[in-house]
């Protein structure tokens, strides 16, 4: 009998990943290379349709691995789920695609059985008898063959891209799909997953804030930034700082304005002490007004200010904060 | 609270095995892969029964790409470079042929004309180079010979087997503020290598750890440095020719202090100029960015620049101390050259010609050594054998004595160097001593309040915005980038010290010595002296200044992640 390579699919939440199908061609080319059979599995809870839409492609078979446990995803469940699985289908070759969810439980999963991983791989070659992977090393400066030495099932991820998804052979007639049940107790999950955090909370973007006041070492101390918060928000507008105050951990890195940080172009910019190094200026020297506050009459950002004040901000933006909203009320 | 990188420990690292790792892909580096590569092919042209492989032969360079951090005035000797690739003048990228020098000396509003360029100031036959670009080329020819150039990866740690060096571990990637890995962590991998080479360039990092970890330099000089400030200026048509170089000394430095400047014409009107501060001046307050401001409103200076643009600037240490500080240069496993050694002409101004020089003669010791498969003390010590047979030597002989003489003034060192001109380098003694540059630096109590002869030469500058630069503007003019998100590279040891005795004994001159204003000392009531210490770790120009000239040696420079750093294009 044939040796087999096991292609385990990737879904989530009922959805295939579309990098399955970049493992699929490879494993189709490997199959091709070799003579091994191809086989494909899907894991979760139930994941009979997602089974059926593999079998249209050129495999032997997929297999159904189920359990409700294996919904929603963790680690636990889907090394439990595999370890069993491959204890009876002894497959040669393992691959998954190199995704955040594989490298999530893969390395567990080959602990668990005592085998390695040859992770994120860009290629294969076959030289011999020899199955042979290509890993980047040093940011892609060098390209590493690797091969096993220890026993199977050898488990290999592919880097997304490696493989031409489109190119994953169709099917001459549908594969069979098999379903098989997997039991895992209660107390082998330990994760209990929250719920989905769809993206990161989206972060302030200030490219698109018509008024922008901004903070520099003027300042002096974490708690005035909230003064400059007062008069943001009674503008109408957006909080953001120079360098200093970004690293010193009074405002977050994504409010930062200047080379090392965002570049913003609003209608009016209010720089409070400020002096407007270079580093600063070319961050917002796009704005259509500023309005510079800074005790020091030479300070640079003068230069590029359409309004200077010079004189304590400790002294004009608490007026400044009265009179802003007095107009709005009655406007 | 400031947490400083070091390689994070207990986790698993990669791992792969080399031949030769040479560190730092400057002119050293560089000559040493090419020069290697050269004796691998000829040999295995000429025996085709026993290859030698080049494949597992690397370079680490901790810039993005080749060149980034390569800094120089410069002038090229083009005598090792002939050697290396007869008839280079052809391809590689040179600026112009010297055409005309001149030597000055300035006071505040005047210049003296040196009647005779003094022989070791004669450059008729050198070339005016960037040497980001040289060194470009350079890393071109080595990547087309099969040689592969790491860049964006630095070396962090040498790997030891007891004494001898094993190889060399790369920088963590992805490590936060903390020092915790981030989701995009990768470990440095331990590069295991039959020889390492450290060509780190002056004040090596691991030349460093070498250095003092086996007790390299205990019967040699210290080692001496200078800060070299460089600016890039684009001038007017006709004010300075291709090829013409112009050195000046004294004004802005008064006698106690040791340095001069340097003005060459390169192609397209471009002109690079610059100051090389000692650092070995006395005042803590000295600020060798403001010396080279002063310097630009001298009328001489500010003639030929006048109605010109700023378009790049930067900033180095070099290695002053010349033949008698050079450690021992080969051992169990290591070789080290160019800079990171030591080989400067410190009377000439020129340490790439040897820096090139002791890359080949390396190339042609690890040869030997992958021929014998022997990379032990014995063999890889014919490369100190090497550059002791070759005109390395003779050159740095003569001039052996050359700093020391400057150690204790401008006027005594004048004298000395008079006299060693007509003793073959003798001067009165055939090895004058020297002591490290920071142990000049004088407390405050000792030093006039307001500064006296030096007073134009401390303290932060503003500059003008023309002609003149504050220490930002010019800092935003090395295109310095580094990965925000990452721990302090510049280590201090014991942050007391700066905040209950530094600022009291010598007032903070980290703040007057770093070129990149990396150090600050910002307002804080909760500090024993109304200050506590603020490192911009990001600004940092890698110039190695503060490693050297902290008066209390507590702080030490280690590569940030790799691919940060300035960006010398053109420089």
């Amino acid at each position: 009998m044939p040796d087999t390579i096991l292609v385990v699919v990737e879904q989530r939440e009922g959805k295939l990943n579309r990098v399955s199908w970049e493992t699929l061609t490879a494993g189709q080319a490997i199959a091709a290379e070799t003579g091994w059979t191809l086989e494909a599995a899907v894991v979760g809870g139930s994941v009979a349709t997602l089974a059926s839409e593999v079998a249209t492609k050129k495999v032997a078979k997929v297999h159904a691995v189920e359990s409700p446990r294996l919904e929603p995803y963790t680690p636990d469940a889907f090394v439990a789920a595999l370890k069993q699985f491959l204890s009876s289908k002894k497959a040669k070759l393992v691959l998954m695609p190199h995704t955040y969810q594989v490298r999530d439980f893969v390395p567990k999963l080959a602990t668990a059985m005592d085998r390695t991983v040859i992770s994120d791989c860009i290629g294969y070659k076959k030289e011999g008898d020899k199955l042979v992977f290509t890993r980047q090393m040093f940011q892609g400066k060098l390209a590493a063959d690797v091969s096993f030495a220890c026993d199977v099932p050898w488990f290999v991820t592919f880097q997304s891209g490696a493989f031409r998804g489109d190119k994953v052979e169709a099917a001459a007639a549908v594969a069979p799909v098999e379903t098989v049940k997997v039991e895992i107790a209660e107390n082998v999950v330990r994760n209990k997953p929250h719920e989905v955090f769809k993206e990161a909370k989206q972060a302030v973007d200030l490219t698109q804030a018509e008024i922008i006041v901004s903070v520099g070492r003027g300042i002096k101390e974490q708690k005035n930034i909230e003064l400059a918060k007062q008069l943001a928000e009674a503008l109408g507008g957006e909080l953001a700082a120079s360098r200093p105050i970004c690293d010193s951990g009074w405002l977050p890195m994504d409010r930062q304005i200047g080379s090392s940080g965002q570049t913003v172009a609003p209608k009016l910019y209010l720089a409070l002490g400020i002096s407007g190094a270079i580093q600063h200026i070319v961050g917002m020297k796009g704005a259509r007004t500023i309005i510079a506050i800074n005790k020091d009459a030479e300070a640079p950002i003068f230069e590029i200010a359409d309004y200077a004040v010079v004189g304590n901000l400790f002294d004009i933006v608490p007026p400044l904060i009265e009179e802003v909203k007095k107009a709005k009320v009655g406007s | 609270m400031l947490v400083f990188r070091k390689p994070l420990s207990g986790i698993a690292r990669p791992q792969m095995e080399a031949d030769v790792v040479i560190i730092g892909g400057g002119p050293a580096g560089m000559a040493c892969a090419l020069r290697l590569s050269q004796l691998i092919d000829a040999h295995n042209a000429d025996n085709p029964g026993s290859q030698l492989n080049k494949e597992n032969i690397y370079v680490l360079e901790k810039s993005r790409e080749i060149g980034q951090h390569c800094l120089s005035g410069a002038l090229l000797d083009p005598r090792s470079m002939r050697e290396l690739v007869p008839g280079f003048e052809k391809e590689a990228p040179i600026d112009a042929q010297v055409s005309k020098e001149s030597v000055y000396f300035l006071t505040k509003n005047s210049k003296l004309k040196f009647p005779i360029t003094p022989p070791s100031l004669r450059d008729h036959g050198n070339y005016v180079i960037s040497l980001n670009r040289f060194v470009k080329w350079m890393g071109s020819k080595v990547e087309e010979a099969g040689i592969t150039v790491f860049t964006g990866f630095a070396g962090s740690e040498l790997l030891f087997d007891g004494d001898r060096v094993v190889g060399v571990q790369t920088d963590d990637k992805g490590v936060d503020k903390q020092n915790q890995p981030k989701p995009n962590f990768e470990p440095g991998y331990e590069l295991k290598a039959k020889v390492v080479v450290l060509a780190e360039g002056p004040r090596g990092s691991l030349t460093k750890q070498l250095v003092a970890g086996i007790n390299l330099d205990s019967d040699r000089n210290p080692q001496t440095y200078g800060v070299g400030i460089k600016e890039l200026w684009e001038v007017p048509g006709g004010r300075i020719e291709p090829g013409e170089v112009i050195y000046t000394m004294g004004w802005p430095l008064t006698s106690k202090e040791y340095g001069g400047a340097w003005i060459y014409g390169g192609k397209d009107n471009v002109a690079s100029l610059g100051f090389v501060t000692g650092l070995d001046y006395p005042d803590p307050r000295l600020d060798p960015q403001r010396v080279l401001q002063e310097f630009k409103l001298h009328p001489f200076v500010a003639g030929l620049l006048q109605g010109g643009k700023m378009i790049r600037y930067g900033a180095k240490s070099l290695p002053y101390g010349g033949w008698w500080a050079i450690p021992p240069v080969a051992g169990d496993g290591w070789m080290i050259l160019g800079d990171s050694a030591g080989f400067l002409n410190s009377a000439r101004l020129k340490g790439i010609h040897l820096a090139i020089k002791s890359g080949m003669l390396a190339a042609e010791t690890a040869f030997e050594a992958l021929q014998k498969s022997d990379f032990s003390a014995a063999t890889l010590s014919q490369f100190q054998t090497r550059v002791e047979n070759s005109w390395i030597k003779d050159e740095l002989w003569k001039v052996r004595n050359f700093h020391q003489g400057f150690e204790h003034g401008l006027w005594a060192g004048m004298f000395h160097a008079g006299l060693q001109q007509i003793t073959g380098g003798r001067g009165l003694r055939n090895r004058y001593p020297s002591e490290p540059g920071h142990k000049h630096l004088k407390k405050l109590s000792e030093l006039p309040p307001d500064g006296g002869d030096e007073a134009p030469l401390l303290g932060p500058y503003k500059g003008d915005g023309k002609l003149t630069f504050d220490k930002l503007t010019d800092l935003y003019h090395s295109g310095t980038r580094h990965e925000e998100d990452q721990p302090s590279h510049l280590v201090i040891h014991d942050t007391n010290i700066c905040e209950q005795r530094c600022i009291k004994e010598f007032g903070s001159p980290c703040q007057n010595f770093c070129p990149a204003n990396v150090y600050e000392m910002v307002d804080d009531s909760s500090a024993p002296n109304g200050k506590r210490i603020s490192l911009n770790p990001s600004n940092c120009v890698h110039c190695k200044t503060c490693d050297i000239a902290d008066p209390y040696q507590i702080i030490t420079w280690v590569p940030p992640e790799g691919g940060g750093g300035p960006n010398y294009d053109g420089m």
